[in-house]
């Protein structure tokens, strides 16, 4: 794809009605922000600060209120983006009287995957989430942290350009964190642009090229972790500094 | 990377069968299902246990009556309460995401949740119109006459069938605007019975209703009485009612659930 970046929010700004009073809430205040293609970025915020509202819109389930989305230069709701995109929800719950195997088969067909591809591409799913012993069980069965390798693996079935992952590392124990973040890293050296949410900064820092710090719908800070704390590229980086500047930035903006 | 090709009927038709099957797999497994399809199998025996409070009529009649009667509320329940709580499902669960986000379009969504209902009701109407007809060929068997002709019961099953799904497709108009499965079940309900007393209310001067479709038309207990199929130009007029009906409720559904915000 020759288009320069993966991902644009050019002032995006997005508001939900209150049901019953009418009223306009703004969720997302409008900002811009651009990614090229093969890097990770990191949201990074409290609750209610935009993370999901930003990541459902480049997932095309939400319409900006104003300013665009675009996938490679598509608009987010366009079928053209959506066949780019792999998208895991925040607490996704699926099927549970289906088999781990049969809920990644029917993700890969309305991928449109065909049926000699399906097979191979969900063992290899299957395989990359650590989920290849425990495929055939029914989803009822899985842990919390299972399910949530499950939702990753539904979301990379179709080799997606563009993975938009809303707390990839929820409900997953220390070390499926750490093999989360390898396995995204390789990804992205492979060439996918990654855009997720986060609570732990420091996990984010070390696994993300670029880190966007939102708080109550406005772009705080955006930038390399290295940037944002005027680290030296190389250096190691100090996570009480990561979170300090956090917190400062936050009390600031309230 | 992979590129499949998602574009075209062929594929969109592929995913509307993809979600078909799946909202055919996820109803069987609702108790509300289960608890719908006892209910109707227990008025449906019940029938044969009323059958000495025929009012004189006879006893074949009044166990088909009865048994169609049964037949219709349940599948007309069904339609209702399973479209509402499998859609309203999809959203709260965040299942809806898995299909939303792939390169399909919403109408898919919408015509593979509605042909998933259909499917549930044809295997509701299938399974209980063989209880209905074995009821009733027990019954000429101890009378020792003839049992009520199967291809009558059939099509009387059939254009039932074509009024539950009509309902259906209703009711998921309703919930691609309305916020809860509860209103959603309950207006859908509403609907079917306004369409219940289309005619009658026609009749009564109430002209404002003469577009909305009139349901009662697919009761066809009446063909039993008289022991004949109907015709087949009135069957595909029929046919034609509904088909016009379906495409415009799915399409209202598909055009609000396109603007949806999910």
């Amino acid at each position: 794809m020759d288009y320069p970046w993966a991902i644009e929010l050019v002032d995006f700004a997005k508001k939900y009605r209150e049901s019953g009073s009418g009223h306009a809430c703004p969720a997302v205040g409008g900002f811009t922000l651009r990614l090229a293609p093969g890097q990770i970025l990191g949201l990074l915020g409290p609750n209610g600060s935009g993370k999901s509202t930003t990541l459902k819109a480049l997932a095309g389930l939400l319409m900006p209120t104003a300013g665009e989305c675009r996938i490679f230069g598509h608009q987010a709701d366009s079928a053209a983006a959506r066949a780019l995109i792999g998208y895991l929800p925040e607490t996704p719950r699926y099927s549970p009287h289906l088999t781990g195997r049969g809920f990644l088969r029917y993700c890969g067909g309305l991928s449109s995957l065909s049926p000699a591809m399906l097979g191979p591409r969900v063992s290899a799913v299957l395989s990359w989430s650590g989920l290849a012993e425990a495929a055939d069980g029914l989803i009822a069965t899985y842990s919390k942290g299972m399910k949530q390798r499950l939702g990753l693996a539904q979301a990379m079935l179709h080799e997606p350009a563009v993975l938009l992952l809303d707390e990839p590392a929820s409900g997953l124990d220390p070390g499926g964190r750490l093999l989360l973040s390898r396995r995204l890293r390789e990804l992205a050296d492979g060439g996918t642009t990654i855009v997720l949410s986060a609570h732990l900064l420091t996990q984010a820092a070390e696994l993300c090229d670029r880190l966007a710090i939102l708080g109550s719908g406005q772009l705080l800070m955006e930038g390399t972790a290295q940037a944002l704390l005027g680290v030296a590229p190389g250096r190691t980086l100090e996570p009480s500094r990561l979170e300090q500047l956090y917190l400062e930035k936050l009390s600031l903006h309230d | 990377m992979i590129r499949p090709a998602h574009q075209g009927a062929l594929a969109a038709g592929r995913r509307i069968r993809l979600i078909a099957q799946h909202t055919l797999a996820e109803a069987v497994h609702l108790r509300l299902t289960l608890g719908l399809g006892l209910m109707s199998a227990v008025l449906m025996g019940a029938s044969y246990s009323l059958r000495e409070f025929n009012f004189g009529g006879a006893e074949l009649k009044f166990i088909s009556d009865f048994g169609l009667g049964a037949l219709g509320l349940g599948g007309g329940l069904l339609a209702a309460l399973v479209t509402a709580q499998l859609f309203f499902q999809d959203l709260e669960t965040h299942a809806i995401y898995t299909v939303l986000t792939r390169p399909g379009q919403r109408w898919e969504y919408i015509v593979g949740k509605f042909t998933g209902v259909a499917a549930l009701l044809a295997l509701f109407f299938a399974v209980l119109s063989l209880l209905l007809v074995g009821l009733l060929q027990v019954r000429a068997a101890e009378l020792g006459g003839a049992g009520v002709t199967w291809t009558i019961l059939l099509c009387t099953s059939g254009l039932l069938w074509l009024k539950s799904t009509l309902i259906g497709a209703m009711t998921l108009f309703v919930g691609t605007y309305a916020r809860s499965a509860l209103f959603t079940s309950c207006l859908g309900l509403l609907l079917a019975i306004v369409g219940q007393l289309q005619a009658w209310a026609q009749q009564s001067g109430w002209d404002w209703l003469r577009g909305w479709p009139n349901l009662a038309l697919f009761d066809a207990e009446a063909f039993l009485g008289i022991g004949q199929i109907p015709s087949v130009g009135w069957l595909i007029g029929a046919l034609g009612y509904w088909v016009a009906y379906v495409a415009l409720f799915n399409g209202l559904a598909a055009y609000i659930f396109q603007r949806r915000e999910i």
